[in-house]
């Protein structure tokens, strides 16, 4: 079956203005290769600054790329391909409470796609309250302002908008970002639900990993706009391959205060695409790095069925039992 | 035990419009520990850590009880009192550093403006600055002379506690501070903190909605729910040995305690208390699976252990 959206080899660059720069780019993403199959959850990891909400607007069409782009089968290429791709797929914002405009009550706002794509919805007022029992809010929620939404309130004001047009692609940009851990996961329920009932497929950026775990089929790690490692969830969690996927679940404090971590499983924070290091992007955070990271630049290859990494490492430790539940274990206890 | 460095007690503070942020919260803070509060968004937490270094927000009124810094009430003191108590007895970290200091003055300028109470020349304030810089992990000579805007959050966050430690507090604060930044900056803050804890020997006191950084820092914790303490456990039996329904239901629905993959999450069903008017019984009891009728009074205060207090009439004194 055709994946809903595929993706190969897209780059995004920045063009860069200015009397002396005038002509050259700023290369933000390059050689993102990636399936979403249907039905399915595809999570995109990584720090700030890695690019992944970059890469959810070049999907839409927000962000001018190259490379290609195909949805359900077909390319994605002129004006009216975007808008097609516009009107079949979803955003959910980052901060929903702000996505949200502070002049249209919850009824306009979620049946404001119809308007912006010329859909037909009948009586707005069955549509809005149709959508709200959707999501789990009462029908008189309609004529709420968002400043009188509480932070999960406006998560799910902004899914119901997200479902108007039932959508097939429901890309969500944090979608718990602020939330707390119990509101998290009913949004997140919700999310399973919604996915159960309408056939869904999301794109779920995060760099919260406990969350990605429980929602995503698979996940893609990105680090300064490089694919570093794909592959089905429970597999990368089980046995991370790429050493930034293990130093950033390493990172991940556990609720648990018999699991605290004596050393730190990385240092420093991400460089900025203005000073992209050569070769592997990673080598300067690396624990493993050696002479030739600095010297080549790694390309993304399967590793296992269904993997791929972009390391020059991986087969001295290829997804080596012994090697990860030592990465595991590394970490003596404090008293 | 030693004496408490800081003293909470019986403290209540309302909001315009009655909502009664804090209720009764009585918490103590032992020299050189790290005291979690945890809790949900609106059971009052950040309000707590402002009012023990008594920097309300305006319009906050203490109705009743008293904050102890050190054994000088710190609601009975003058502004002017009290601000010669802050920064050399009490400090405090915010969640957004760019807030917490002044955009138009480089970090060096202010880190000598916050001795002003210090002995010494300016050169030698510039110098003390430095070593502190240095402590925190930032390069002292390129800190000093950047602005706030020219450093990334993580080196933010690590200039504005190297600001807090300048003076050497007894007791610093810190109210979110990892949650504006990404895993790998929060796990680096987490262990600058407890060097730091370990080497100038100040209580740090920290609040946080992240059950994982609580785990990771903390000795004790105290949870907290509409406004009240409902459970104060050393950690490991707060995690290992929850005792209030609350506590235990908020330890279940984080999603890093799941091992197992799952798709569907344990949630608290029903909400939060209207603070504005607060039931007069146990405020989660209409959340819990184990009410019952004896719920609709006032919980007790129980101690089932030397170091533990749940307010709870589930739990067996």
């Amino acid at each position: 079956m055709t994946p809903l959206l595929h993706l190969q080899d897209l780059s995004v660059d920045l063009p860069l203005g200015g009397l002396f720069s005038r002509g050259k780019a700023l290369n933000i993403l390059a050689g993102i290769t990636l399936d979403l199959p249907r039905g399915q959850t595809l999570g995109l990891v990584g720090e700030s600054g890695s690019g992944k909400t970059t890469l959810a607007r070049a999907i839409l069409g927000l962000q001018p790329s190259s490379g290609t782009m195909l949805f359900d089968g077909k390319p994605l290429a002129s004006r009216s391909d975007y808008r097609a791709i516009r009107r079949r797929s979803a955003l959910m914002f980052q901060d929903a409470a702000a996505s949200l405009s502070p002049r249209m009550n919850v009824e306009q706002a979620i049946t404001e796609p119809f308007t912006i794509h010329r859909e037909p919805m009948g009586r707005r007022r069955d549509r809005a309250a149709e959508l709200l029992a959707e999501v789990g809010l009462p029908a008189a929620f309609a004529a709420r302002f968002p400043h009188e939404l509480s932070g999960g309130q406006a998560r799910r004001v902004g899914v119901a908008r997200a479902l108007a047009l039932k959508p097939e692609l429901v890309i969500a940009d944090e979608p718990t970002a602020g939330l707390d851990v119990s509101v998290q996961a009913d949004i997140l329920n919700l999310m399973a639900d919604l996915k159960e009932r309408h056939g869904l497929s999301y794109l779920v950026i995060t760099h919260n990993l406990a969350l990605i775990r429980h929602v995503a089929d698979r996940i893609a790690v990105l680090y300064l706009g490089r694919l570093v490692e794909t592959g089905p969830t429970a597999e990368i969690f089980a046995v991370p391959a790429h050493p930034y996927t293990q130093s950033l679940i390493a990172a991940e404090p556990k609720p648990d205060p018999r699991k605290r971590r004596a050393d730190l499983a990385i240092q420093g924070e991400i460089p900025g695409v203005l000073r992209r290091p050569r070769a592997c992007e990673f080598h300067t955070r690396c624990p493993l790095a050696q002479e030739i990271c600095r010297q080549d630049e790694p390309v993304l290859r399967t590793i296992a069925p269904g993997r791929q990494a972009r390391c020059h490492l991986i087969e001295e430790k290829t997804l080596n039992r012994e090697t990860t539940d030592e990465l595991d274990h590394q970490s003596p206890q404090l008293s | 035990m030693s004496e408490a460095v800081l003293n909470v007690e019986d403290l209540a503070l309302s909001y315009p419009g009655g909502v009664q942020a804090l209720r009764g919260v009585s918490l103590q803070v032992r020299p050189g520990e790290v005291l979690g509060i945890a809790g949900e968004s609106g059971c009052g937490k950040s309000t707590l850590a402002s009012a023990m270094i008594s920097l309300l927000s305006s319009g906050a009124e203490i109705t009743g009880g008293a904050v102890y810094l050190r054994g000088e009430n710190l609601m009975a003191l003058s502004e002017r009192d009290r601000r010669r108590l802050r920064g050399r007895e009490i400090a405090m970290v915010f969640q957004d550093p760019l807030t917490a200091f002044n955009p138009v003055l480089r970090i060096g300028e202010q880190l000598v403006d916050f001795q002003v109470n210090a002995e010494g020349s300016s050169r030698e304030k510039r110098r003390r600055a430095a070593a502190m810089l240095s402590k925190v992990g930032l390069e002292p000579d390129l800190a000093l002379s950047r602005f706030p805007h020219e450093l990334s959050g993580g080196m933010r966050q690590r200039a504005a506690i190297a600001a807090a430690l300048l003076m050497r507090p007894a007791v610093l604060i810190a109210d979110e501070p990892t949650t504006a930044l990404d895993v790998t900056m929060e796990a680096q803050i987490i262990h600058l903190l407890r060097e730091l804890q370990a080497e100038v020997g100040c209580a740090i006191v920290i609040v946080t909605h992240h059950l994982g950084v609580i785990a990771e820092l903390c000795d004790r914790v105290a949870v907290m729910y509409a406004g009240e303490v409902v459970e104060v456990a050393p950690v490991d039996d707060l995690y290992h040995d929850p005792l209030h329904p609350y506590t235990r239901a908020l330890l279940s629905c984080d999603p890093s305690a799941l091992v197992e993959h799952t798709g569907h999450l344990p949630t608290i069903g029903g909400r939060l208390p209207d603070l504005a008017d607060p039931p007069p019984g146990c405020a989660f009891a209409p959340r819990c699976p184990l009410a019952s009728e004896s719920c609709a009074t006032p919980p007790p205060r129980v101690r089932p252990a030397p170091a533990r207090e749940v307010l709870c009439h589930k739990v067996a004194p």
